[in-house]
């Protein structure tokens, strides 16, 4: 796991939801840690801004845990290298 | 003396129409005003398609004087008033005497955004004088007030999708309460502007493609833009001048979710549905059609068929509903007054327009939702639903007449 895609996702949750960083875990799930759709969203646009990269609204629908976007984010950075 | 509201005339511009009967004719084929979207930007914009009004020349309908004090939003609302207070033959002292609310989601975007864009963009230091005047959110009343000598009680009403049928009720109360007789009401909005469009985009709810409400494969809402104005009478008014009465509003029900800014609750649906009909004096196994807010995205979808099911108990398995913006998209402050329009014509007609573009039901979505092919049948009485974002829901019940 590249170490800026992890760190730019946690940081990116960590802000949204203003928690500390160090309690957020790959095997998370998105609803222990309260994250809805508009949270959703906005992560994935802070994600977007810090790695300019586009993700595709479809990709959001099927994400239920942290380890799932660090997935999807690095399949996008890998399919842009 | 009756405190009855009856329906006298209909006025709209829409994707589908630049007239009530094209909308009508367009909605009885199933025919789309969704396609490509045109204008400015299109590179640099990731939706591509919208519900756009389509061979619309200012120039045909305003004088070259009259065209740079109007928004796109307002020259709208004015078209559509024009030809609902033609349709209902009111004139001169009555319409005087009467009241013009006008709802928008959006107001005037075209204007400020051209506005931002001079100084942002272009770095200059002033803007146009008319700025204000023509891009603020009572903009399109104002014009609707001059355009038809209105100097009663005008104003806007705003509260998102909902915004037009907020506003029809309002008009309501004030024929019920008898501040005014005659009240000229509905919703425009112009919402094709790359600002709002990019605004819409980074709320991953636009479809790629076109509109499904109910449907498994639905993708989002599609944008749509236009005015849909009726002109709404005390039924002592409208008998007494022997007007043609296309039916009678006969429910209004105003509820807030006071809940989440986007996401919709069934809970706040139903209990404006419940509200329209208890108004109306109505029970649900009189209630034959629902046109559904239906915007075809997941979180409308799911929760606007259990508020029914909530509302109407055993008649929804009955009921017809149907979503018009398969065809007309969402416009936003104006979809309410589009879709009061189609329902009020469908009780007339006898003809319920089709949900289109349905290919199968999606979870949670249970009800007989007129797929593909408008049905002909008898509709004594009806439901408009709107239910906007930060949950604020308005529903309307028409009765036949």
């Amino acid at each position: 796991m590249d170490q800026k895609i992890y760190a730019t996702v946690i940081k990116a949750i960590a802000q949204q939801k203003r928690i500390d960083a160090s309690s957020i875990a790959a095997d998370s799930t998105l609803e222990t840690l309260g994250i809805s759709s508009l949270d959703a969203i906005t992560i994935m646009y802070e994600i977007e801004d810090a790695l300019n990269l586009e993700i595709p609204n479809e990709s959001l629908e099927k994400l239920s845990s942290v380890q799932d976007i660090l997935d999807g984010i690095s399949q996008l950075v890998q399919s842009k290298a | 003396m009756s405190k009855k509201v009856v329906i006298t005339g209909l006025g709209s511009i829409s994707p589908l129409g630049l007239s009530t009967p094209q909308f009508w004719q367009s909605l009885l084929e199933g025919r789309s005003g969704i396609g490509q979207l045109r204008g400015l930007f299109q590179q640099d914009l990731k939706v591509k398609v919208g519900a756009q009004v389509q061979d619309f020349t200012p120039e045909s309908f305003f004088s070259p004087t009259e065209i740079p004090m109007l928004d796109r939003y307002a020259q709208f609302a004015i078209v559509a008033a024009r030809e609902a207070v033609k349709d209902s033959g009111l004139t001169g002292e009555a319409l005087r005497r009467g009241a013009a609310v006008i709802g928008t989601g959006c107001g005037g975007k075209e204007t400020d955004e051209r506005a931002y864009h001079t100084l942002y963009k272009e770095n200059k230091s002033r803007l146009h004088p008319l700025t204000i005047p023509r891009g603020m959110p009572s903009a399109a009343a104002s014009q609707v007030s001059m355009e038809c000598g209105i100097t009663g009680p005008v104003f806007t009403v705003s509260s998102a999708c909902a915004s037009a049928a907020h506003a029809v009720i309002q008009s309501v109360m004030l024929i019920r309460s008898g501040i005014v007789d005659v009240a000229v009401t509905g919703g425009t909005d112009a919402p094709f502007t790359f600002g709002l469009l990019k605004a819409w985009e980074a709320l991953r709810v636009l479809s790629p493609d076109t509109c499904r409400p109910f449907s498994a494969d639905r993708s989002g809402l599609v944008l749509g833009e236009g005015a849909g104005i009726v002109v709404l009478e005390s039924e002592n008014h409208a008998r007494a001048r022997s007007a043609h009465i296309y039916g009678e509003l006969s429910g209004c029900g105003m509820s807030s979710d006071a809940a989440h800014i986007t996401d919709p609750s069934a809970e706040g649906a139903a209990k404006a549905i419940s509200m329209a009909l208890k108004d109306a004096g109505l029970n649900a196994e009189e209630i034959d059609y629902v046109n559904a807010h239906g915007t075809g995205t997941e979180a409308n979808d799911i929760t606007e068929t259990l508020a029914i099911r909530a509302a109407l108990g055993e008649q929804a398995d009955a009921v017809a509903v149907s979503s018009t913006k398969s065809m007309h998209g969402h416009a936003l402050g104006a979809a309410g007054a589009f879709e009061l329009i189609a329902t009020i014509l469908a009780i007339s007609h006898a003809v319920v327009p089709a949900t289109m573009n349905f290919t199968s039901a999606g979870e949670g979505c249970d009800l007989d939702y007129v797929p593909n092919q408008p049905r002909a049948m008898k509709v004594q009485a009806a439901i408009s639903n709107s239910f906007a974002f930060g949950g604020l829901n308005a529903v309307i019940a028409v009765r036949g007449y």
